[in-house]
């Protein structure tokens, strides 16, 4: 990198921690943006699928006469259409379209493409399949119990387990002054993005296979359709749409691209599959149901010294990343504690015939901090002490190396903790008198730690940023990782401009095109800031680099002697007139002998550690781990069970926040996410069938319902991060519904350890308490 | 299927269409008329997503078949700017985190605008009952009210 670092910049000029609108706010308020969806080609055919109605069936037979005949159908293809091999995650577990068995309700059998979305539908209803209904996996106890039928052959219905130990535990127990265990479960949270996955793929003329999709990670998807299809890498080109939120769901796992892919690629034409809701509900991944068995021993100072975690997790009929999301609830939340050093592990996954799960925002985060912030909460009780001075006691800092190996180059979480309960007036309101009539109120409060970036794919959790500077002087970005809403091409954007001091609206972030923008694995795992900044940054610098160098060769003047502003670069007082702009330079650049277009590529790849390839998951996995703390004031009305949200306050820690507009933006959705799954979001099954596969039955939360969401952001600064930030997008969807459910206890006294929080549920609790109490009048009459 | 030929404004611009007599309105402006800015998130008259306004009164055009809109005037997003400004609650929208994914912005500007025709200085309970038949997964509707209280101030001149 070249360094000019002499070189004045003008400081003004950066929008880095003032709050920047989106760069894309124009094509997104006027209704321009094309979505999945939106995009069409000539002579586009549209796709829909029939799904499977069992949750464990075997196909005897599939008759599509009648709708090959129907006018306007293309096409109505089955499994044994489909290449033979096996696709998925890591275990390829499946074809493109069920063959010879189904495993969930939902699961595609059959397609047909058609020439409109009416045709298509009405094609289906002529196919006829015949099943053979099998028994039912109907939940995780049942699947990992011994004679259960199996879901795939020689499992056992076990998808992964984890075992990890570290220290002593069972003498870090016998010293604890206090020891309490619990278990906690926690229920599938759909990811609700607004716009349903959808793609359009075609072929080009040359043979090769285009598909334009909603998706987060675009080069892994060009991997998995060349894998699926039997197609060199070079074959395939993705180019991502516009995304209508994504909150994990529209990575790897979801079939609607595939499937998409698969007949465009098949039938030599393009081909439209917008889901509808009902498609999306059966065919997303939402998040993994989990059991979760907490013990923690707690010495006589209130330091957490010995836990022990025990999590089964159902991942419906296939694995997909669940295995990950496992991993993540089984080993994150340790790394809170500072004191900690003795901890077991044991993490199981089971099959069984719910629809798969996957990848939601949070990543596992939210299961476990469930968990471990109600446990957290109940000890502090035991303890005597404030459950907030009992986190804040226990809160690693900067410069631990935590019990799984973390290694903290930043960490706000006592300062988080001081944030919400400032925010909500924690002391002033755990001070008032408890509220006895038949509406109550109570506070609550949970933590949470997440990662910025996670090594587990390849060894290489890099970002390569290439920028090009046209001949006027502005700035053309391109990344392989993606915007779905949260501001990422806002972010890199003023990295850029920042180091070159122009402003935002000079450098334009292109969409992923995988045939021209630099790899990346996308965005997930809240990796964009911390690694495609940190790139966006070199390439700024790289470029303002070779203009400094290119300006002081034509104007004689050292580069220390020359300020770069206002896309523009000039030599400093004595010399008034000697000034080239950006545009000047850019094409002095290419009309030289020997010149050529200012374009450079800038990689970041941080110094982590693949944990995920050893036994024990012991590493540092990330350049940076985000903290996030929420307090929760509810009403319970002990009449109707009714949980209101008074009041909330969530701070994020992100470290720098490089646009604080676009991180309030995601803690409050992301906040408002985790409301909806604590009180009420949750996929409702019958006999493995998704009962509310729609957003009248699945409610998510409302302006009406949700109430003010405050939010603040704790800056501490990470020396890995771009301009000390880290990534912002997940953390606050953590600590939500421990928080409530603390909260909900403070209130009225029940505890709720089975999400979601219900009115029937704190009923239930409340007459459990009356019994009690006149049970002890009884006792004592 | 029979057809009907129908006679809209849309955008300020007269349109005859013959057109299947069980088109959705949402069917016709997105994919005959080729104004995608209208959304589709759930087609039950849930989200919002594709809220469009039939003579300045807020309808679900997933709702709503194509026929119902003969003789009227339908403004859908595309047709709030004025001679190349931004509406003021396009305005706001950006500047206040109004939108992240931008899907249910199209149908949050209808419904916002009906807000305040409704009412031009609304208060923030009134602007969220408003909201409520439009879903945001992205924003947690805190950068939402805010832009649309912003936009009634800036639109009342105070
Ligand atoms: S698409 Fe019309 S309300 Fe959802
Ligand atoms: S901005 Fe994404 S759904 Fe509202």
């Amino acid at each position: 990198m070249t360094m000019t670092t002499q070189a004045r910049l003008d400081g003004d000029a950066s929008t880095i921690g003032r709050p920047t609108p989106q760069v894309n706010a124009q094509e997104k308020l006027t209704g321009r943006a094309l979505y999945g969806g939106d995009f069409r080609t000539p002579g586009m055919l549209h796709l829909k699928v029939l799904r499977s109605p069992y949750a464990h069936a075997r196909i005897i037979s599939i008759d599509t006469a009648a709708a090959s005949a129907l006018p306007g159908v293309h096409a109505v293809l089955t499994g044994d259409d489909t290449p033979d091999r096996l696709t998925g995650v890591h275990r390829k577990q499946h074809r493109i379209l069920a063959t010879s068995k189904v495993r969930f309700v939902g699961e595609e059998v059959v397609a047909v493409a058609a020439i409109d979305e009416d045709t298509a539908r009405d094609a289906l209803d002529l196919v006829r399949v015949e099943y053979e209904p099998l028994p039912l996996v109907h939940n995780m106890d049942e699947a990992l119990s011994p004679g259960t039928i199996e879901v795939h052959e020689s499992t056992g219905n076990l998808s992964i387990e984890y075992k990890v130990e570290r220290g002593d535990v069972d003498s870090a127990f016998a010293r604890a002054a206090l020891v309490h265990e619990a278990t906690y479960e926690t229920t599938s949270q759909y990811p609700g993005y607004l716009e349903p996955m959808a793609t359009v793929a075609w072929v080009e003329g040359d043979g090769r296979l285009v598909v334009r999709a909603s998706t987060q990670t675009a080069f892994l998807q060009r991997n998995r359709f060349a894998e699926a299809l039997g197609l060199p890498v070079s074959a395939v080109r993705v180019i991502q749409s516009t995304v209508g939120g994504a909150f994990g769901g529209k990575t790897v796992e979801e079939c609607n691209s595939l499937i998409c892919a698969w007949m465009a690629y098949r039938l030599g034409r393009p081909v439209r599959f917008v889901n509808s809701r009902l498609d999306d509900f059966l065919g997303a991944r939402s998040s993994p149901a989990e059991r979760i068995w907490l013990k923690m021993g707690v010495d006589n100072q209130g330091l957490i010294i010995a836990k022990e975690v025990k999590i089964l997790a159902d991942c419906g009929a296939y694995e997909g990343l669940a295995t990950h999301v496992l991993q993540v609830s089984l080993v994150r939340s340790d790394n809170m504690h500072r004191y900690l050093k003795d901890v077991r592990l044991h993490g199981r996954l089971a099959f069984t015939n719910h629809p798969p799960r996957g990848a939601v925002r949070g990543f596992g985060g939210p299961q476990a901090a469930f968990a471990l912030n109600s446990h957290m909460a109940e000890l502090a009780e035991k303890l005597g002490i404030d459950p907030v001075e009992f986190m804040r006691r226990n809160a690693v800092r900067a410069g631990d190396t935590t019990v799984h190996g973390f290694e903290l180059g930043s960490a706000g979480l006592t300062e988080c903790l001081d944030q919400v309960s400032e925010g909500i007036g924690w002391i002033t309101k755990k001070a008032r008198r408890p509220d006895t009539g038949l509406k109550r109120r109570g506070i609550g409060f949970a933590g949470a730690i997440h990662v910025s970036g996670n090594r587990e794919m390849g060894n290489w959790d890099g970002s390569i940023v290439t920028a090009r500077m046209t001949t006027d002087g502005r700035v053309t970005l391109s990344t392989g990782e993606s915007d779905m809403g949260q501001g990422a091409y806002t972010m890199l954007a003023q990295c850029c401009a920042s180091e070159l001091a122009i402003p935002v609206s000079h450098v334009t972030v292109l969409p992923t095109d995988t045939d021209v923008s630099p790899y990346g694995h996308g965005s997930i795992a809240s990796r964009v800031t911390i690694l495609a900044g940190n790139a966006a940054i070199r390439a700024g610098r790289e470029i303002r680099g070779r203009l400094l160098a290119l300006a002081s060769e034509t104007l004689g003047v050292p580069e220390g002697d020359l300020t770069v502003s206002g896309g523009e670069i000039f030599a400093t007082s004595a010399l008034p007139n000697r000034r080239l702009t950006f545009g000047e330079l850019a094409r002095m650049h290419i009309y030289r002998h020997g010149g050529e277009e200012l374009r450079v590529t800038a990689t970041y790849d941080p110094p982590t550690f693949l944990a995920m390839s050893r036994p024990d998951q012991y590493g540092n996995v990330a350049p940076g781990y985000s903290f996030a703390a929420q307090a929760v004031e509810v009403e319970v009305d002990t009449e109707t069970g009714q949980v209101e949200i008074l009041e909330t306050f969530v701070s994020d820690d992100c470290g720098k926040a490089i646009n604080p507009l676009a991180v309030h933006g995601q803690t409050c959705g992301a906040a408002a996410m985790s409301i909806g799954w604590a009180l009420y979001e949750e996929m409702k099954f019958q006999d493995c069938q998704l009962l509310n596969g729609n957003f009248a039955d699945y409610t998510m939360p409302t302006a009406e319902s949700l109430p003010n969401i405050q939010s603040g952001i704790i800056e501490s600064l990470e020396p890995n991060g771009p301009y000390g930030a880290k990534g912002a997008s997940e953390t606050a969807m953590l600590p939500g519904a421990a928080a409530i459910a603390n909260a909900v206890y403070d209130a009225v006294g029940v505890r709720i350890r089975e999400l979601p929080i219900t009115p029937e549920k704190i009923l239930a609790g409340l007459r459990e308490q009356e019994a009690t109490a006149a049970a002890r009048e009884r006792r004592h009459a | 299927m029979s057809r009907v030929t129908i006679e809209v404004v849309v955008n300020g611009q007269p349109h005859r269409a013959e057109i299947p007599a069980r088109r959705l309105l949402a069917d016709f402006i997105r994919d005959d008329l080729f104004l995608t800015g209208t959304k589709r998130g759930c087609e039950t008259g849930v989200c919002g997503a594709c809220s469009v306004l039939l003579d300045g009164e807020v309808v679900k055009s997933c709702l709503s078949l194509a026929v119902q809109a003969e003789g009227h005037e339908i403004t859908t997003v595309e047709g709030i700017t004025s001679g190349g400004e931004l509406h003021p609650l396009q305005a706001s929208f950006a500047e206040h985190g109004g939108f992240q994914c931008g899907y249910c912005t199209p149908g949050m500007l209808m419904a916002a605008i009906a807000i305040l025709n409704e009412s031009p200085s609304p208060t923030e309970a009134e602007v969220r009952a408003g909201l409520s038949g439009n879903l945001c997964r992205c924003t947690g509707y805190v950068g939402i009210v805010e832009s649309i209280m912003a936009a009634a101030e800036k639109m009342r001149g105070t």
